[in-house]
């Protein structure tokens, strides 16, 4: 028989194995690709080749008589579903009516325009070839500046100057400290657009149970019950008899923290052919359909005293809209102002944000989403400012960092930063990577001709996004805890983790509370007909928030499960330690699993008690979290190729209380690896007709095991006062805390040259065009 | 893209001129074209097959003559699709005769040539440039070099016959 | 990324595959450009017949002083081979450069020069040792040189029907040093440049150089220019630098989003440099 373990060993804090690999290193999780029911069809989706043109006649009848084919739709027959959902509610937002198939118009290369339904996918493909479609090809713009410019092609015609939405911050007095600073140095820093590239594509499996009027709808996202409610409304369902299910999620990044087309095209599909339809997504429609991230061009200014202090700080953000709002489109460069003043003590800032329409692909959240473009905004700035003062960049940052007596701290863009030691983590890496040893070595090489750069990035993040009014959705979160009648226990969370490892920390937190084994604990998650109402698994707050609503529930369920142990025990002095109640003076205990099984079988109740183990609670975060940090990355460059070698990497990351170190390790590496990939190598380029000319992997260079760094990772630990775990969060600080350090290795090494700013990517051929100036 | 190169032809610039708009001669000179037909003054319409390694792709489309300054110039429009992509071209081909110091210095027995220049901008869309943009400036060099090739033989069988 | 219908063959002898590929089919031989480019149908072949599956195509062996390699070989076979290692380091070295892991477990040598695409690796170490390649029919066999073997971008000697079934490389004496020097297009793993060189050293002077340089134009080729002016030299730095100088001549450098043609011709001169020096100093 089955019984809970009891242990006096704790979890929280060690490096505990992620109990989610053994079925991903096996190749048995069950991703939506791996799902097979009877009678399935499947769907491919014919998709605009040209950035932008006028639809004049769709022609599917030779598509529709094609072997194996059911049917074909279009815009036509999709237009009574609901359009594909913008969250973000804002003065002046200009929101196009965004249909799940294109009806007269194309506005990007991807837009899709039909669905064919076959009995198997490569009839269903083969068909796809045979719908004629007539383009009248209209002039396309990509680039978000150009776009701007007058005479610029009208994204949608409807709005000719191509402005999706502006906005404006002002905090303390710019004006003032700009015309009486010493020094003002400006900047134009773009932060280039990405493709998130999960590693499973997208992908849905819908059913339709006519008889039941229920919608099963399996999905690769990171949020089942937004879907849930916003797709259920699209397709005029109740949303009690939508579930959605997101089964194994193979990585994210934010680009499945949406509402796709295809999500209502999927379930539309399915109640029309009554039947269980799977669409799969490729990777090539992952690089033009799936949303990106980044694309912006930022135009920095920062006014400083002559010693360093900085005074103020402006920025012009143009957001590269793409054709569309996505679900957050409009908010993640409002993100990037909240951040804007890094970690300084500044209390002056402007900032004033231009969304632009290009016919391009909408960009949303990645990996940071608007914080690492504002760090490598602010980061690089600072940088920029040092050398014009011909200061240290070490110093510049101590300079000016918020001092640790200062939390909270007020920021002048509105947050309240929750605790911080700003110079910890940054004079921790100096002395790691052994600063002033390396800037002899630098001056030494110096005078070999070699160029080698030591690039400093102090990071903060906003992270355990986020109280509800800041949020689109609700930024609380949900947990269950039931202890079933064997005593095994069951965790139901409302995040949706799909790599970050919560099946284990979750675990980690419930078996020291509970005093049990971690095998006797399973955390289930991603299923709204299981789990109750969930916001989920996005900008680095699942734990912090998540964990915290788990929590709470523990402490509910350990005073319930006392007082059955305490009507067992028949004493009121009880304590539940090692996965028992004990009796203080006889010193007697009871086992969880009796408890458990006392607790359903219900002979007996504790006074004012129901029967059962079990507790729910939804935990609203009174704040943010505030995670930050220093990488300093050590660079290599060759002077005839311009090819840049990272020697070394060290992070120093101050993410709160760590729970389990090994998965903040893989956070950190996967972090560092997407913001490496962002400086040195990736970039999503659209050429001038809106076509995407880096739209497969032999063209977009994502960083590949081989090409990483040895990361020399670290940690100080504030803890966060916000929750009662202290932890801030850390999936996205790799990321942030990255591109700048390398950026601004990079400038180092070639100030020597004059060299003040490098856009990203640093490939060899624009650092060798840098080099070959000099000579 | 940008596409610019030269090539010298075997024959004056007046025959060279008149052999570039030669449907019949450009149906044979130019890689996989599988027919070339008149449709208007100065418009063809024309089918490819391109093979390509393992590459294969039927194109169909238009190819239209205009600012025509014989023998020296003439601009060239080109637009076709298929199944992997789509290209569009509008380029400017100059045509004049070899260097002076050569026809100098040549003994008066020696053909005349003609260097033709040729400078414009191709776009490439659908699969072929997602994929191809590796190959894309390769490829399309070698096609223009298997042309002229062929058209420099054809003009020489001509000349001879 | 859902191929069109085609019709699989895996022969059981070279007659057979002959056979097949005189009616129309298309040799598979490992696949690594073929088949990505099927899946986004940009190829279209009806009938694909495997060249793998055929034992007598996949060997490394020395015969009458040369090295034979079967058509099949993968990149990592010969990445692995004790024979090349010792005898042709050089091929080693290039099929080790080559993709990554997986591509080199699957790729093989004749797949990819028959595909001849101009970034790939191995055409440069092959006309650096002025390879030959065995081309078989269904009714003759022919061999032709490096430098008539690769003619255009994606073009090669083979005729319709016609198979790779070898390629011949030379056994260097032991005064011979060669070394692959490349430039990775992190994306595809291809190279933007590559410089393969192999030289032998007589009373302190350079006597035999031979240089392949791939990735700059539409097909790989010895670099004679540069080759001639190292020769006789003591190959003093300067010498090096000199004769690097010379890759480029007379060459039409490709253009592409990864190097312009500038670019390209600068790595071409700064990986030869060094791929001589490199070659120099393995000279046992």
């Amino acid at each position: 028989m089955a019984t809970t373990t009891t242990k006096t060993e704790t979890f929280v804090g060690k490096r505990v194995r992620r109990r989610e690999d053994p079925r991903l290193i096996t190749g048995t999780a069950t991703y939506v690709e791996d799902i097979q029911m009877p009678g399935m069809h499947y769907a491919v989706i014919l998709r605009s080749p040209h950035a932008a043109a006028r639809i004049r006649s769709i022609k599917a009848k030779q598509a529709e008589a094609a072997p194996g084919v059911v049917c074909v739709f279009t815009g036509k027959d999709t237009k009574g579903v609901g359009v594909v959902p913008c969250g973000i509610a804002m003065p002046d937002l200009r929101v196009p009516q965004h249909n799940i198939l294109a009806t007269d118009r194309v506005y990007f290369v991807g837009h899709p325009v039909a669905v064919v339904v076959a009995r198997d996918r490569y009839l269903a493909r083969d068909a796809a070839e045979l719908i004629e479609v007539d383009y009248d090809i209209l002039p396309a713009v990509a680039d978000p500046e150009k776009a701007l410019t007058k005479g610029a092609p009208a994204v949608h015609p409807q709005w000719p100057d191509n402005i999706a939405f502006t906005y404006h911050q002002d905090g303390g007095n710019v004006d003032k400290v700009f015309a009486e600073a010493d020094v003002v140095v400006k900047q134009r820093i773009v932060s280039q657009r990405l493709v998130p590239m999960a590693m499973e594509t997208r992908g849905v499996v819908a059913e339709w149970r006519g008889a039941d009027r229920q919608l099963n709808l399996y999905t690769s996202t990171q949020i089942p019950h937004l879907v849930r409610t916003l797709v259920a409304g699209m397709l005029g369902l109740e949303e009690n008899r939508t579930r959605v299910i997101a089964p194994e999620v193979g990585g994210g990044f934010g680009s499945k923290l949406n509402v796709y087309a295809e999500e209502a095209l999927m379930g539309f599909v399915s109640m029309r052919i009554q039947k269980p339809v799977k669409w799969i997504e490729s990777r090539r429609e992952n690089f033009t359909c799936t949303t990106h991230g980044r694309g912006h061009v930022d135009y920095y200014e920062i006014a400083a005293k002559r010693d360093g202090t900085i005074l103020g700080i402006k920025l012009k953000l143009i957001q590269d809209v793409g054709a569309y709002h996505q679900l957050l489109t409009p908010l993640i460069p409002q993100l990037s102002v909240l951040m804007m003043p890094g970690l300084y003590n500044t209390q002056n800032i402007r900032a004033d944000i231009v969304g632009v329409f290009t016919n391009c692909v909408p960009t949303d959240a990645y990996r940071g989403a608007g914080r690492p473009e504002a760090t490598h905004g602010i980061e690089r700035m600072v940088d920029i400012l040092a050398a014009e003062l011909k200061m240290d960049p070490a110093q510049i940052r101590l300079k000016n960092f918020v001092t640790k007596d200062k939390f909270p701290y007020a920021t002048a863009t509105g947050l309240m930063y929750d605790s911080g030691d700003y110079a910890a983590p940054l004079k921790k890496a100096l002395d790691l990577v052994g600063y002033v040893k390396l800037r002899q070595e630098q001056a030494d090489l110096r005078k070999q001709g070699k160029y080698m750069g030591i690039g400093i990035s102090t990071y903060g993040e906003i992270c355990a996004i986020g109280p509800s009014p800041a949020t689109p959705a609700g930024g609380w979160e949900s947990a269950t805890v039931k202890i079933e009648p064997s005593g095994k226990i069951t965790i139901l969370t409302g995040a949706c983790p799909h790599g970050q490892g919560e099946e284990t920390t979750f675990a980690q937190i419930a078996a020291d509370e509970l005093g049990v084994g971690l095998d006797d604990i399973l955390v289930t998650r991603g299923d709204t007909a299981v789990v109750q109402y969930g916001i989920g698994t996005f900008g680095s707050r699942a734990t912090a928030v998540g964990g915290t609503a788990l929590y709470y529930a523990l402490q509910d369920l350990k005073a319930k499960i006392k007082k059955f142990g305490a009507m067992l025990l028949e004493s009121d002095d009880v304590t539940l330690v090692g996965g028992q109640v004990v009796c203080d003076k006889t010193g007697k205990a009871k086992p969880l699993r009796e408890i458990a099984g006392a607790s359903y079988r219900a002979l007996k109740l504790p006074p004012n008690t129901e029967p059962g183990l079990i507790a729910t609670r939804f935990w609203e975060p009174p704040n943010f979290t505030f995670p930050f940090g220093a990488h300093i990355v050590v660079t290599d460059i060759d002077s005839e190729t311009g090819q840049i070698k990272v020697r070394r990497y060290v992070a120093v990351d101050d993410c709160g209380n760590i729970l389990n170190p090994l998965i903040v390790d893989g956070q950190v590496h996967g972090g560092v690896a997407q913001g490496l990939g962002q400086a040195l190598w990736e970039q999503a380029v659209y050429d001038d007709n809106g076509q995407l000319i880096t739209g497969e992997l032999t063209d977009y260079a994502l960083p590949r095991a081989h090409l990483m760094p040895w990361i020399e990772s670290h940690h100080t630990c504030t803890p966060s006062p916000v929750n009662p775990l202290g932890v801030k969060g850390v999936g996205e600080a790799g990321t942030i805390g990255c591109s700048p350090a390398v950026v601004n290795s990079a400038v180092d090494a070639l100030s020597p040259l004059g060299v003040r700013h490098i856009d990203m990517p640093l490939t060899p051929e624009k650092i060798w065009k840098l080099l070959a100036k000099k000579n | 893209m940008k596409i610019s190169g030269s090539y010298t032809l075997p024959v004056a610039p007046e025959r060279a001129y008149q052999i570039l708009q030669d449907p019949a001669i450009l149906a044979r000179a130019m890689p996989g074209c599988e027919s070339l037909e008149k449709i208007g003054p100065d418009e063809y319409r024309m089918k490819m097959k391109v093979l390509l390694a393992a590459l294969s792709g039927e194109f169909e489309g238009k190819m239209r003559i205009a600012d025509q300054a014989p023998p020296t110039s003439f601009r060239l429009i080109v637009e076709g699709s298929g199944r992997i992509g789509f290209l569009k071209g509008d380029g400017l081909l100059k045509l004049a005769p070899a260097a002076t110091v050569r026809v100098l210095s040549a003994a008066p027995s020696e053909p005349p040539e003609t260097i033709v220049s040729y400078e414009g901008d191709a776009q490439v869309g659908g699969t072929m440039a997602a994929v191809g943009q590796r190959l894309i400036d390769g490829t399309s060099k070698m096609m223009i070099k298997k042309f002229f090739d062929k058209l420099a033989s054809l003009a020489t069988d001509q000349r001879d016959s | 990324m859902i191929a069109q219908k085609f019709e699989y063959t895996a022969p059981k002898s070279l007659d057979e595959a002959l056979h097949l590929l005189s009616s129309g089919a298309k040799p598979l031989a490992g696949g690594m450009s073929l088949i990505p480019m099927m899946k986004l149908r940009l190829a279209v072949p009806e009938h694909l017949v495997d060249l793998r599956a055929l034992k007598d195509l996949n060997y490394i062996r020395e015969a009458g002083g040369q090295l034979h390699i079967g058509a099949t070989a993968s990149h990592y076979e010969i990445e692995s081979s004790a024979l090349l290692r010792q005898k042709c380091p050089l091929l080693t070295e290039t099929a080790a450069s080559i993709g990554d892991v997986q591509v080199r477990n699957m790729g093989t040598i004749g797949g990819s020069v028959a595909h001849a695409d101009p970034a790939a690796d191995y055409p440069a170490a092959l006309a650096a040792l002025e390879a030959k390649f065995v081309l078989k029919g269904a009714k003759a066999e022919r061999t032709v040189s490096a430098a008539d073997f690769f003619v255009d971008a994606f073009s090669t000697a083979l005729q319709p029907g016609e198979i790779l079934r070898e390629v011949i490389v030379p056994i260097d004496d032991a005064r011979t040093g060669t070394s692959y020097k490349k430039m990775v297009q992190p994306a595809s793993g291809f190279a933007i440049v590559g410089v393969a060189a192999r030289v032998r050293q007589n009373a302190g002077k350079v006597s035999f150089v031979r240089l392949g340089i791939t990735g700059l134009s539409n097909h790989a080729y010895r670099a004679t220019a540069a080759e001639k002016a190292l020769e006789g030299k003591p190959a003093t730095p300067n010498d090096i630098q000199n004769a690097a100088a010379l890759v480029t001549q007379g060459v039409d450098a490709n253009s592409d989003l990864h190097a312009s043609a500038d670019y390209r011709r600068h790595l071409a001169v700064v990986h030869a440099a060094r791929a001589i020096g490199t070659a120099i100093s393995r000279i046992a």
